[in-house]
């Protein structure tokens, strides 16, 4: 009774509002600065339509020679694959013992001085701000070409990412255990061990995980500047349009990749169950 | 009777403003149990963690065994931590740890960075806090995650991390405030009966009037950070349990 009298006054009335007014506003205003931002974007790159159209025929053919598969590289490819890999593992590890430490000071409910904490989360964003392959470029004026300079250039961005990831976490857990411990009269060492780590190790492990991927596609990356592996080899294909053994590389790299995601999922669940 | 704490002039200043305790006297002998009540917001918290300095006071002086708490250094201060057992509002236990390991936190104070680092107890404090375990009841839970028990479970492991410490004096702050009518009783009647028998001093944050009456050889009244109330429980009239929560009376009985 109640709902058709609503129903036939709401047909004559005026229609209702549903959303938030501001929200869509800001919604309408996000729209169109996008919208100006394409426009001018457009206008800035001076995009030539006739190159694409004839890069677009091209692309048969580009494709068509990519069917053309040689193993003549083969176990050469292999090495560069696992040389990228390790790479990135190599780095991943690295910044885990740095970050890890740095995180605690870093993080608010931990840090021993809270200047110290500020500076080095200061220090972490500028370190992100810069991009890897310029890290590496660093490393390889420095050190020369070759997969430490990979594993060097790859600790800075790596780090920083852990430190953020790591405080966080530490962060979510709040002051309740810490004060527990600091009130047994506990070192910052029992604090951070005994106190926080048991609860947040799983939570790393995972974060660590989601680096190493990230990493494993930096590093074939980052071959093609000078960090060695296999992006190193796939460079040189494509320097001299050698697509028989792009082909294979590009194969290569595809199934690492399938591989890696795949067993890191399994760790993942695995770890899920686990914490739970 | 041997005093165990002495505070004298004791003000707290949070960020410049709020004056959470304004000249806070007290002397707190050795084997009494002491009931701290007051609305909300009147500095409870904030006096028992300026006794052990989780807060750091503003001024005054904190006086325990005759020692200066507010003078002590780290490691001075780490050994005054270790003798003065807590318990939380909110049982503060790591979650993911066996409730044996919880308990045998409450000697890390005694312990070395790295001997607490890799757990290295000795087989005799591994009996002791499996012993006082047993005592309140949670023997079948010895190896449980502490995640795993419920609220009255978990504040009882509490007290047994703060008895491991054998303590001569024991902080609680709200013990008894996020559980149920009955487990409630269960942890009060730990806390006293332990500290009576071990002649362990108490202070013991409460907001519940009748409960403070059951269970204190003495009760103190704050209010806006002022000690407004200092006697026997049978001292405490209605008319100053108005006084103390005035403008807040609902507080009185909640939770009871
Ligand atoms: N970290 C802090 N920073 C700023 N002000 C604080 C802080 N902690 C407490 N206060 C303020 O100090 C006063 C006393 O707080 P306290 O927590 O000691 O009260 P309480 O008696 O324990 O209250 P409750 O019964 O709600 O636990 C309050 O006004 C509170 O807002
Ligand atoms: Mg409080």
């Amino acid at each position: 009774m109640a709902v058709s009298q609503h129903s036939v006054k709401g047909s004559r009335r005026e229609k209702i509002s549903i959303g938030h007014k501001r929200t869509q506003r800001q919604q309408r205003i996000f729209f169109f600065s996008v919208l100006i931002l394409f426009i001018f974007s457009i206008v800035m790159i001076d995009i030539d339509g006739s190159a694409i159209a004839k890069g677009m025929e091209r692309l048969p053919v580009i494709l068509a020679s990519l069917t053309q598969i040689s193993f003549e590289h083969f176990l050469e490819m292999l090495a560069g694959m696992v040389t990228t890999v390790v790479i990135a593992f190599l780095a991943v590890l690295f910044s885990f013992v740095i970050s890890f430490f740095l995180a605690f000071l870093v993080a608010n409910n931990t840090t021993p001085n809270r200047y110290l904490g500020l500076g080095l989360r200061y220090a972490v964003m500028i370190i992100r701000s810069v991009p890897t392959p310029i890290w590496v470029l660093i490393a390889v004026a420095s050190i020369g070409f070759g997969p430490m300079a990979g594993i060097i250039g790859l600790m800075f961005p790596t780090s920083s990412f852990l430190i953020k990831a790591f405080s966080a976490q530490i962060e979510e857990e709040g002051t309740e255990v810490i004060e527990a411990i600091r009130s047994v009269g506990g070192t910052w060492i029992h604090v951070v061990f005994k106190g926080l780590l048991p609860t947040i190790l799983t939570g790393m492990i995972a974060t660590l995980g989601v680096r190493f991927e990230i990493d494993v596609h930096e590093s074939v990356v980052l071959g093609m500047v000078g960090a060695g592996g296999i992006g190193y080899l796939l460079q040189s294909y494509i320097q001299y349009y050698d697509f028989a053994n792009l082909t294979l590389g590009i194969l290569i790299v595809f199934v690492t990749m399938f591989l890696l995601e795949l067993s890191l999922n399994r760790i993942r669940a695995l770890l899920r169950t686990q914490s739970s | 009777m041997s005093t165990i704490l002495k505070i004298i002039n004791l003000t707290k200043r949070y960020n410049d403003e709020t004056l959470a305790l304004e000249g806070i006297n007290l002397e707190v002998s050795r084997g009494e149990f002491i009931s701290v009540i007051g609305p909300s917001g009147a500095g409870k918290s904030t006096l028992l963690r300026c006794i052990n300095r989780l807060i750091e006071p503003t001024s005054g002086e904190v006086i325990f065994l005759g020692q200066h708490v507010e003078k002590a250094n780290k490691a001075e201060l780490r050994k005054i931590r270790a003798q003065i057992g807590m318990i939380f509002q909110h049982y503060n236990l790591v979650p993911r740890l066996s409730v044996l390991e919880n308990v045998l936190h409450g000697r890390l104070g005694y312990m070395s960075s790295i001997k607490g680092l890799f757990s290295l107890y000795s087989e005799e404090e591994k009996e002791e806090a499996i012993e006082w375990l047993r005592k309140v009841g949670l023997e079948k839970e010895i190896f449980k995650r502490a995640d795993e028990l419920s609220g009255g479970q978990k504040q009882r492991v509490g007290i047994c991390r703060a008895m491991m410490q054998k303590p001569k004096l024991i902080l609680a702050d709200e013990p008894i405030a996020s559980l149920d009518p009955k487990s409630a009783e269960v942890v009060m009647e730990t806390i006293y009966h332990n500290c009576i028998e071990l002649g362990i001093a108490c202070l013991v944050n409460l907001h519940q009037v009748e409960i403070a009456k059951k269970y204190s050889t003495r009760i103190i009244g704050i209010k806006s950070g002022k000690l407004v109330f200092d006697d026997t429980p049978d001292k405490l009239t209605d008319e100053m349990s108005r006084f103390i929560y005035e403008g807040k009376e609902s507080e009185m009985y909640q939770h009871q």
